[in-house]
């Protein structure tokens, strides 16, 4: 018999699919399109301890296959989110996952605290957005660094926790092995690369902040080396991202080691593409008779 | 709820009407109930390269018809590739988005007031509002960049046309000619749209009188729904301000609330 549901850290999926942070608000603006029950998981947008008003504007600009964004953790603040969408979140089946971040490790450990009270079923620990001074990044670079904020949020937090790994750093397979380390009952990767847009005519870049987190099938060869070289390196389940747009990205990517992905930008792009990409792989396990779960890490290298 | 939706039209007209600005008249057999002038479609580009969709306000539609205009200008990658689209092509769109003009009850008498590319969110006011009075004010770098004066004159009371240059209709900038024809006009409110610059001018320049200004901003977006908060403006109410999403909060706003 044919299936689609997946299990992380103890927490079952209807389907592997999910929407990464940043790209899915709180739900409420893709449900007008679709019944976003038919998506496996969502993930907020990134939440932080005081509301934060984030970068100047332009904060996008596109890119050959993708694009690159600067909005710098723009959100209203956990308790504004615990007393709002949280709420309205939990009344869906789906599963929630909250995406936290921090400047400082006091920030960490207070943001995961107020988490116990979240009704959202995991947490997604941001420690590598590249857009905010003095961010998350600062944890995210380092090995020993994504261990201790892992650990430290992980002995406050009652919610299974996924540390979200930055592309940026010189082994990302090390920096899961941190994670592991820490305790993270799972890795997402990869959040956005580095990088800039330029006007040639002003010479100046796009981008307000000057440079952006790039995103899109572009980044999709990357992410899909990354998920390889983490899966190879640690026991925990990976959620894997980075320019998916159809099924078959899903499939590459559950073949290089994730267990359940997230789609980003995609959702700009056809604003039902995550469900339509839920649907496409329920209807191929159902031809092929199998079950997702089978084909997790069952790359086969050349030579 | 859902109340969205992602459309397949087909373009039956996508004629260049003036210097590097094109017009597109995309059918769709499934119109939406209601459209306000303001209000955007955000196009899907059929070249794949193109991760982002791009919007543009609604400048015309028929309802009866079945049809949704667009005037954009070459400005970039995107706008190049849609001037190659020839007719009979079906192309996507998530429409209409965002807030549109909508004139208070007491708004009888309104100003339509147009800077270069920014004239194209004019044409649908008065088709969404047919039971008011329209003057159109239409303001352009010079002659080669006039457009849309023929569709405003058969939905205005009076449209008047002015250039940088001078090199058609009034010279000078069409806020101050707007200005000087403020105490005759004593309009119930301006609705404008044009760039950044022109509303810091408009500001000044009607500053002497008591109308409300509502105009509509443009800004880099992403999802087009207010997911991403990446088309970001600064506003400030009571006494705060804040970042507001042009494709949701807006793309209308009062202009005494933009920070400029």
């Amino acid at each position: 018999m044919s299936n689609l549901k997946v299990n992380i850290a103890g927490v079952e999926f209807k389907n592997p699919v999910i929407t990464a942070s940043g790209t899915f608000g709180f739900g409420k603006e893709y449900d007008r399109f679709y019944n976003i029950e038919e998506l496996g998981g969502i993930c907020t947008k990134g939440l932080t301890i005081k509301p934060r008003l984030g970068n100047p504007p332009p904060r996008i600009a596109e890119s050959y296959g993708g694009m690159l964004n600067s909005v710098g953790l723009q959100n209203p603040g956990v308790e504004h989110y615990l007393q709002t969408d949280d709420i309205e979140l939990s009344k869906r089946d789906v599963v929630v996952i909250a995406n936290i971040a921090g400047s400082t490790l006091e920030d960490y450990i207070a943001i995961a605290e107020r988490m116990n009270e979240s009704k959202a079923d995991m947490v997604e620990l941001n420690i590598s957005c590249p857009n905010v001074k003095a961010g998350g990044m600062a944890f995210g670079v380092l090995p020993e660094n994504v261990e201790k904020v892992t650990s430290a949020v992980k002995k406050v937090c009652s919610k299974p926790v996924i540390t979200k790994l930055s592309p940026n750093v010189a082994c990302i397979a090390d920096n899961a092995r941190g994670a592991e380390a820490g305790g993270a009952d799972a890795v997402s990767l990869i959040n956005t690369l580095s990088g800039m847009a330029v006007n040639y005519k002003t010479r100046r870049p796009i981008l307000f902040n000057n440079n952006g987190g790039v995103s899109g099938p572009c980044v999709k060869p990357v992410a899909l080396k990354m998920v390889w070289d983490c899966f190879n390196a640690v026991k925990i389940p990976i959620i894997g991202l980075g320019g998916i747009k159809n099924y078959t990205d899903v499939l590459e990517f559950m073949i290089c080691g994730a267990r359940a992905v997230q789609i980003g930008t995609h959702n700009f792009t056809e604003p039902c593409g995550a469900r339509d990409i839920a649907r496409d792989l329920k209807e191929y396990v159902d031809n092929n008779n199998m079950d997702i779960n089978d084909i997790v890490g069952t790359l086969i290298l050349n030579g | 709820m859902t109340n969205l939706k992602d459309r397949t039209g087909k373009i039956i007209l996508n004629n260049q009407i003036a210097k590097d600005i094109y017009k597109m008249v995309i059918a769709f057999d499934d119109m939406p109930e209601d459209i306000k002038g303001g209000q955007f479609i955000h196009i899907k580009l059929t070249d794949n390269s193109h991760v982002l969709r791009r919007p543009f306000c609604i400048c015309d539609f028929d309802m009866d018809k079945k049809t949704v205009a667009v005037c954009y200008a070459v400005v970039g990658e995107g706008t190049k590739e849609m001037t190659k689209y020839s007719e009979g092509m079906t192309i996507k769109a998530m429409m209409p988005l965002g807030n549109g003009f909508v004139p208070d009850d007491n708004m009888k008498k309104i100003v339509l007031l147009g800077g270069g590319m920014g004239s194209a969110v004019l044409p649908a006011v008065p088709k969404a509002f047919g039971d008011r009075e329209y003057y159109t004010y239409l303001g352009f770098a010079n002659k080669d960049k006039v457009v849309l004066e023929e569709e405003m004159k058969a939905l205005s009371k009076e449209v008047v046309v002015a250039t940088d240059d001078g090199s058609y209709g009034k010279k000078g900038f069409v806020t101050n000619i707007l200005a000087e024809d403020m105490a005759k006009l004593k309009p119930d409110a301006v609705f404008c749209c044009g760039p950044e610059v022109m509303y810091k001018a408009l500001k000044k320049a009607l500053a002497p009188f008591d109308v409300p200004i509502i105009v509509s901003l443009e800004a880099r977006m992403g999802c087009g729904i207010g997911a991403c908060l990446v088309c970001n403006c600064k506003v400030k109410r009571n006494g705060e301000e804040g970042y507001l999403r042009v494709c949701a909060d807006g793309p209308v706003f009062r202009l005494d609330e933009v920070v400029l």
